[in-house]
């Protein structure tokens, strides 16, 4: 008797063109994943963290991109930079806190100062060593502190105050020229009086950076979400623009989101945010892992770290306006949490979808092609979004997402036939 | 029973209808002007937050709206101490502060073949109760659930 599909037939390509389809192996290949550090996460622009978690001088935060531990301080300037979060002398890490202040001393420190707890080596809010302990007695005139400071990162504070870090010196694009015009949607609703951070919080999913990313760059998905249906699924909804710009970031149009359709949800027109509509929301994704959704009230980023190919840290964060008054601040929290908080509708059934994914996706299992081969005017449901970010990833990676032991080749209209 | 107990009967009631999924019957043990909140502080962001809120009525509707989404239905049990409980002098008001350990026993939540079964810590944090008091019965007017746990993972759709 004929079976639904034999190994054959499943593992056979699909009826699509290359572009509209990838390689389950990219979700899960050990070296695919060391290389993705290496070739993407080590090379972009990465945004770690909002200003608004380091407010004072002498404040800090820390991070990691790529496995590297990194810090931000601000000094007396008002100036954020970022350093590698690892003493020059023997390699420890400098502050083991997420953020802080360096105001008072340490106990084996000054105040004021980064002091490395082994050996009390210090250093100040610009990275210069400013005190080796017994350095005459130790290493006479062979070593100097000005030959002992920080390594300093690129860093930029850009859109709404987000602050960006790239492990790349060579890098030869700012911020504002690696986004390409995806966050100019946005920039006047962000960039018009200051931002500030209301939520945190993170969560280590079981499953590839990449699957987060595509399902914020999807909305077919919207299946998933019984709120979103509700709510949305309207003529407005449907004719929602998919936008991809270079270097791989992606935005998602706006439509005036039916709350009320919701029991017990209530529109969000009262409180907005500088020139956005009431009730709109405005996505954007950005390569290779970060997203911008800004929802009626509130503003949400999404930053991934990968921590394997089966492994991903998503942090989640909520942002208000800093002049906020309490009441409207609370609605903007309620707002949020009620869909996107670790207790809202629709941020649970996200990662629950994208952990049954990564379950069913290990290594050496059975060939998955997983489909991105919508096309619907490269609107709502079209899955151009994806199809854009896997063309970039192939681009960086010189592999074929659709078959990763190829090397990559640009698309011509001729293999699009389809398309 | 004293004051005192029947604020700690309140709250140890509410565990088992809330482990039992009977929100109906934890709605019950709250008074009218009931207000639910789970908080936590960020040291990251070195401010408290608020991950989820709502009084009785939007408690109740939220419940009533889970058949209509996709969930984890791995249940979650609580294991709680009642630490404290304060009277006022006149006993018509109480507060009283407990330790919850929330545990979560794996359904379907990643891959049931595998998984089903294994129960694992899902958060920690304490109860802040207050309550009204009276013949001999303590309503909740107020909980925050004060969480330490902040890598809530894939999170819940259930209150604590
Ligand atoms: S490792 Fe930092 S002072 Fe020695
Ligand atoms: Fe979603």
């Amino acid at each position: 008797m004929a079976r639904s599909r034999n190994h054959e037939q499943w593992t056979s390509p699909p009826p699509f063109t290359q572009e509209e389809y990838v390689d389950s192996r990219i979700y899960s290949d050990q070296d695919i994943f060391e290389e993705e550090l290496e070739k993407i996460f080590k090379k972009s622009w990465i945004p770690v963290c909002h200003e608004s978690e380091l407010p004072e001088p002498y404040d800090f935060r820390t991070t990691t991109i790529a496995k590297e531990p990194i810090i931000l301080t601000r000094a007396k300037d008002g100036k954020v930079r970022a350093f590698l979060n690892v003493c020059p002398h023997r390699g420890n890490m400098l502050e083991r806190a997420p953020s802080g202040s360096f105001l008072d001393g340490s106990p084996s420190g000054n105040p004021r100062h980064i002091t490395c707890m082994f050996h009390a080596w210090q250093f100040d809010m610009k990275g210069r060593c400013v005190y080796i302990s017994r350095q005459e007695e130790g290493y006479q005139d062979r070593l100097k502190k000005s030959q002992m400071g920080l390594r300093e990162l690129k860093c930029e504070v850009y859109f709404g105050g987000f602050v960006w870090v790239t492990l790349n010196d060579q890098i030869d694009m700012t911020v504002e020229e690696w986004s390409a015009g995806s966050l100019e949607v946005l920039k006047p609703s962000l960039d018009e009086e200051p931002l500030e951070v209301f939520h945190y919080h993170k969560a280590i999913i079981p499953c590839n950076y990449k699957l987060w990313h595509d399902t914020n760059c999807e909305f077919y998905h919207d299946y998933l979400h019984y709120h979103n249906r509700i709510t949305g699924f309207n003529d407005a909804y449907f004719a929602r623009k998919n936008t991809g710009f270079d270097n791989g970031h992606i935005n998602v149009g706006s439509f005036e989101v039916q709350y009320d359709n919701y029991e017990g949800s209530h529109s969000r027109e009262e409180i907005s945010f500088p020139h956005l509509p009431p009730n709109h929301w405005y996505m954007i994704d950005m390569f290779p892992g970060v997203n911008f959704n800004l929802r009626g009230s509130s503003l949400r980023c999404d930053i991934m770290t990968p921590l394997g190919p089966n492994e991903v840290m998503i942090e989640f964060r909520g942002l208000g306006l800093k002049n906020d008054d309490a009441v409207t601040r609370r609605s903007r929290i309620d707002h949020h949490n009620s869909i996107w908080g670790p207790f809202g509708r629709n941020l649970h059934e996200d990662l629950l979808a994208v952990t049954g994914q990564g379950s069913a996706m290990n290594p050496r299992a059975e060939n998955r092609q997983i489909l991105h081969g919508r096309h619907e005017n490269e609107t709502i449901h079209d899955e151009n979004g994806m199809r854009h970010f896997y063309e970039e990833w192939g681009r960086w990676m010189d592999r074929m997402p659709s078959n990763p032991d190829k090397p990559f080749v640009e698309r011509t209209t001729a293999t699009s036939a389809t398309g | 029973m004293s004051n005192a107990d029947a604020v700690r009967d309140s709250i140890y009631r509410s565990c088992m209808y809330k482990d039992d999924m009977k929100w109906q019957e934890w709605l019950d043990l709250c008074d009218e002007d009931f207000q639910y909140s789970i908080t936590a502080y960020s040291p990251e962001i070195r401010n408290d937050m608020i991950y989820l809120s709502g009084d009785r009525e939007e408690m109740r509707g939220m419940m009533k709206m889970l058949p209509k989404h996709n969930t984890d239905h791995s249940p979650l049990k609580r294991h709680c101490s009642v630490y404290a409980v304060d009277l006022e002098d006149d006993g018509s008001m109480a507060t009283a502060v407990s330790s919850v350990v929330v545990y979560q026993t794996q359904l379907d939540g990643i891959n049931s073949h595998v998984d089903a079964g294994e129960s694992k810590v899902f958060l920690v944090g304490r109860y802040f109760d207050k309550f009204r008091i009276s013949d001999g019965v303590a309503k909740f007017v107020e909980r925050e659930v004060k969480l330490d746990t902040r890598k809530l993972d894939k999170g819940s759709h259930y209150p604590i």
